[in-house]
């Protein structure tokens, strides 16, 4: 190993790679809905979340996994869909867009749920507490029943320590499958940008994972 | 990170990468530990997400779009002002009419009251006594005088 990730220069990734023109966003049917709704028309915003609202509900089911919640955490995203259009700028597609919103409302709704959770632990007394813990159904919790919801919560721990923009590449690259091409295409970067920042959020990843299991307590999210 | 894996990383991550450039990282894996451990981290990781991939059966309710708009109403923001004095809209209009009727009603009193008084001389009674010959005469002159005496002593 003559140099490693922190003295190297930044890669070059794009010896073999051919510049491409940018995609026009505002000029396709999704930009000309997004103009509209620039202009006031509220029609196109009913399109909009029509076109969108089953994606938006399986992203959210597959973060939160709360079908309680689910809608209510769409609303919010649409809401601000609606309520931050006007400075949509069409460098990236609409749905990369709401995707962004969407995995950023999902992980305020699992930080609140966390915040909210600790406050009322620590409302209760010992015996409270004592009590609580002893009503609970005595399982192994070494041993979470569901392995997938598991690796879930970890890998939504690890997600909590990147930045948004580093979070959406990640879900965009493992969950959506993009290709390096096409995220370029959707998020208005070239690829060479888009596989430098998806390098550093992976060794922010392994770094976090490395902290989380050697110190459980103090990375859990 | 060496740059021969790093470049290709993504796509040997993924598992598209041509067989010339796959045999070539795995040549470089082979020989650098360093790289095998971090790209093993990285690819654990990776597999990870596939917990999160989730096709959903929920679709949204009747009520969602009416939903989606009484959430862009409650976060529409609030003229400054408003804030300022930590008032909501509709309480904020309900002040300013409650403060327009209490002007009309004080000032509908003011002008009625200004009324119920008997009006003053006219102009043309004050323009005449003004100029009556009554106070230029001599009789005038001495009282004026008298007084005048009256003072000094």
């Amino acid at each position: 190993m003559g140099s490693v990730s922190g003295a190297l220069p930044l890669p070059r990734f794009g010896a073999r790679l051919a510049a491409k023109p940018r995609v026009d966003y505002e000029n396709t049917p999704e930009g000309v809905l997004v103009r509209r709704l620039q202009g006031g028309d509220e029609s196109a915003f009913r399109e909009i979340v029509e076109r969108y609202q089953s994606k938006v509900f399986s992203i959210i089911h597959g973060i939160v996994r709360q079908r309680n919640d689910v809608e209510d955490i769409a609303q919010q995203v649409f809401a601000k869909v609606f309520l931050s259009i006007a400075s949509f700028d069409f460098r990236s597609s609409l749905i990369t867009w709401i995707y962004k919103i969407t995995v950023n409302e999902c992980f305020d709704y699992l930080r609140k749920r966390k915040v909210r959770k600790l406050v009322y632990e620590s409302d209760l007394s010992e015996d409270e507490a004592r009590r609580v813990e002893n009503s609970e159904p005595q399982v192994n919790r070494q041993e979470p029943v569901d392995a997938s919801l598991a690796r879930r919560d970890y890998v939504l721990k690890l997600l909590s320590r990147v930045s948004e923009e580093e979070r959406m590449l990640l879900m965009l690259k493992e969950v959506e499958g993009y290709s390096v091409e096409e995220l370029a295409e959707r998020i208005g970067m070239n690829e060479n940008t888009i596989k430098v920042k998806l390098f550093r959020a992976r060794q922010k990843l392994v770094k976090a994972a490395q902290r989380l299991d050697r110190a459980p307590g103090l990375v859990a999210g | 990170m060496h740059a021969v894996v790093m470049q290709d990383l993504e796509e040997y991550l993924a598992g598209t990468l041509e067989p010339a450039g796959q045999r070539a990282v795995d040549a470089h894996l082979g020989v650098c530990q360093a790289c095998r451990q971090e790209v093993a981290g990285m690819r654990d990781a990776s597999l990870l997400f596939a917990s999160l991939q989730f096709e959903t059966d929920l679709a949204p309710g009747p009520g969602f779009y009416a939903g989606v708009m009484r959430q862009v109403e409650a976060r529409k923001p609030v003229p400054p002002f408003a804030g300022l004095f930590n008032l909501n809209l509709a309480f904020g209009r309900r002040l300013v009419f409650t403060s327009l009727m209490t002007l009309a009603v004080l000032g509908s009193y003011l002008i009625a009251r200004e009324l119920r008084y008997p009006e003053g001389p006219s102009a043309e009674a004050v323009m005449a006594q003004e100029s009556s010959a009554a106070a230029d005469t001599a009789s005038a002159q001495d009282r004026m005088l008298v007084t005048l005496a009256a003072y000094e002593h």
